[in-house]
């Protein structure tokens, strides 16, 4: 396992402050007496209008890694930084305020709630963060009429494609305007068709600027991603999205 | 998070409606149970207050040793040793009588007297047993005999009843009256007509007004000669009602009665109203533990199907929690959820227990609903499950965010 820091993106110096930033993280996890090293020490940063895609085979770690980014895990050592502010040493209920301003999380299962319509789903985080009704109902219509579901308001999770499930989970993602969009496998549980579809919305909301990080072990989708890192046993490697060699 | 947990109720609508269900069946229970309590000490004490200032006089028979058997129907006194005692210098002969009881039909719960219970009592002394107590039909006292003949019998004995007993006679009455109740119109032996006590005929003078308490609800009121012939017991009554010519001499009256008489106990009407509260110390132990086990059971209920409820939600919660959801959202969507269980059951609840008051006191239900003991019931339970819901609260809280990102 390569324990040396890998190399980071931020070498240009006019480069504003990253959004978010990780110092030295490692994860390792011990189970018994057994001791697994789910992440080598690593170093990256995330600018304002990043698309950055993390790509690897199942076990490489990368799932280990958007956990650590979206703060609903600890490092075993290193740091996160958020917009400059450390994040990794925060109580739970700190985290969880952070996650609610900045982070918008996508989950590979959709993870509506069932029993809510897609208006509703997308309500919840808006409520969560103290947005008043009428606002919240407005904003929700809006947020689910820019991913294509202006029609699909009251319907519930069951009544939706997959598709459309996971383009409530992305409105849900966005509803707090969150400076980072989590992706994790967005378009694992989605035929390629479908999955291309949602990798274009995700697409044409950072051309709009949004910041996005999405986990992937699929490379075709992984390459169309602004910055590429490719994740083997857990250390990460930057490579060019562009480099059809890069990816061998 | 309120409308999450409305969902949430909605969405599991077979096991809402059972828990709700259960809850309400326990609200029901507490407010029964507390009513019928209310109902019998204040039935009690007024009993006891209708004695006051006046000498209860019985035998030591098994049952009476205690002093607890009330009315003393068991009791017996002699005539002699019952005139002995009338002709004390302390007595006041105008307000004190010998009295017989007899049992004519069971009790309808545990401390009341008898549904129907037969009272022989001198006449023209009616008033020391009714204790003022009017008539709602008829009158509350015998009539004269023949004003020509005062020795002569009358045609029929009378018998004035309480609204119990006029209702338990209303099958076998000569004619009866139908009155409305909680319950709908009841019949109630009419003015006028004869009924049947042992064989023996009576008419129907009055019927005493319902606002009494259960001893005089109960009462077959006849004279006294007459319920001897009816006990075929001449020779002896079952206790006597002692006024002393003076307050003052009410206790050194007892001591004296009690010192010439060993056979006999005195009881006054502080004794009387210990006794009561000894009798409702029994009772109210038992209601209690109903009491108090439907609460156990609504807060377990509530418990489980709240622990149920999150085992099953973990990913939904730690999806919240993902998203930035704190734990105090978390824990007000389960403690909603469970206030949703407590104010649906005490909506099913307390009509419930309206419906099984009326069923189960009839007549006696009058004015029996009480907004306190409804609003009382439903407030202890809702806390005491609420308080149990924090459990499974706790539990939610504490689902880790990372369980949203595995994918199984």
């Amino acid at each position: 396992m390569d324990s040396e820091p890998t190399p980071t993106s931020d070498q240009a110096a006019d480069q504003p402050a990253p959004l978010l930033s990780v110092r030295n993280l490692e994860r390792i996890y011990r189970l018994g007496e057994q001791t697994i090293h789910a992440l080598e020490p690593l170093n990256l940063d995330i600018h304002k209008g990043d698309f950055i895609a993390i790509a690897g085979p199942s076990g490489s770690g990368k799932s280990t890694l958007l956990q650590l980014l979206g703060l609903v895990d600890s490092p075993t050592t290193g740091e996160v930084r958020i917009k400059d502010r450390a994040a990794h040493d925060l109580g739970n209920e700190q985290r969880a305020a952070l996650r609610l301003r900045t982070l918008g999380f996508v989950f590979q299962a959709f993870n509506l709630l069932q029993m809510l319509t897609a208006r509703q789903n997308v309500e919840i985080a808006l409520a969560l963060a103290g947005c008043p009704r009428r606002k919240r109902r407005k904003r929700a219509e809006a947020l689910l009429a820019s991913v294509g579901l202006a029609q699909r308001l009251e319907h519930r999770p069951l009544q939706l494609s997959g598709g459309e499930r996971q383009r409530v989970a992305i409105a849900r993602a966005l509803a707090n305007d969150p400076d980072v969009i989590l992706a994790d496998e967005p378009t694992g549980n989605l035929d390629s068709q479908t999955g291309f579809e949602i990798v274009r919305l995700l697409e044409d909301l950072n051309r709009a600027g949004q910041t996005i990080v999405m986990v992937t072990h699929n490379l075709e989708i992984a390459r169309r991603a602004s910055r590429l890192f490719l994740m083997r046993d857990g250390s990460m490697r930057e490579v060019d999205p562009a480099d059809p060699q890069a990816l061998d | 998070m309120l409308t999450l947990a409305i969902q949430q109720l909605m969405t599991k609508k077979l096991r809402s409606a059972l828990t709700v269900l259960g809850f309400g069946v326990c609200v029901n229970l507490y407010i029964v149970v507390t009513t019928v309590m209310r109902f019998i000490t204040d039935d009690l004490d007024l009993q006891v207050q209708r004695f006051t200032g006046v000498l209860f006089v019985q035998s030591r028979g098994l049952a009476g040793m205690s002093g607890i058997e009330w009315p003393p129907i068991s009791s017996t006194i002699s005539n002699d040793e019952a005139t002995a005692v009338m002709s004390l210098s302390a007595v006041d002969p105008d307000r004190s009588t010998r009295v017989a009881f007899a049992a004519l039909a069971p009790p309808p719960y545990p401390t009341a007297p008898p549904e129907a219970l037969l009272v022989g009592i001198e006449p023209g002394k009616e008033d020391i047993f009714l204790g003022g107590a009017g008539a709602a039909a008829g009158r509350a006292d015998f009539p004269k005999r023949r004003e020509s003949d005062p020795d002569a019998e009358w045609q029929l004995p009378p018998a004035i009843l309480g609204v119990l007993a006029a209702r338990h006679f209303a099958s076998a009455a000569s004619a009866t009256t139908e009155v409305p109740s909680p319950v709908g119109p009841i019949a109630l032996a009419a003015i006028g007509s004869t009924v049947s006590v042992r064989g023996k005929e009576f008419e129907v003078q009055g019927v005493i007004e319902p606002e009494t308490n259960q001893l005089l609800r109960s009462a077959v009121l006849v004279p006294l000669d007459d319920a001897q012939a009816v006990l075929q017991s001449q020779n002896s009554v079952s206790a006597m009602l002692i006024s002393p010519r003076r307050a003052s001499d009410i206790e050194p009256l007892q001591s004296e009665i009690e010192s010439d008489h060993q056979e006999l106990m005195v009881i006054s009407d502080k004794q009387l109203a210990e006794n009561a509260r000894k009798l409702l110390d029994r009772v109210n132990q038992l209601f209690n533990v109903v009491r108090w086990t439907s609460v156990s059971v609504a807060a377990l209920l509530i418990a489980i199907v709240m622990f149920v409820s999150v085992l099953e939600r973990t990913r939904e919660l730690g999806t919240l929690r993902a998203i930035g959801a704190p734990r105090g959202s978390l824990l007000t969507l389960i403690l909603s959820e469970s206030a949703g269980f407590a104010v649906a059951g005490s909506a099913v609840g307390v009509p419930m227990s309206r419906v099984v008051i009326r069923q189960a006191l009839g007549p006696d239900a009058a004015g029996l609903r009480s907004r306190e003991i409804e609003f009382g019931a439903a407030g202890v339970l809702s806390v005491c499950s609420m308080l149990a819901a924090l459990m499974p609260a706790w539990r939610a809280v504490q689902v880790d965010p990372v369980i949203a990102l595995r994918y199984e």
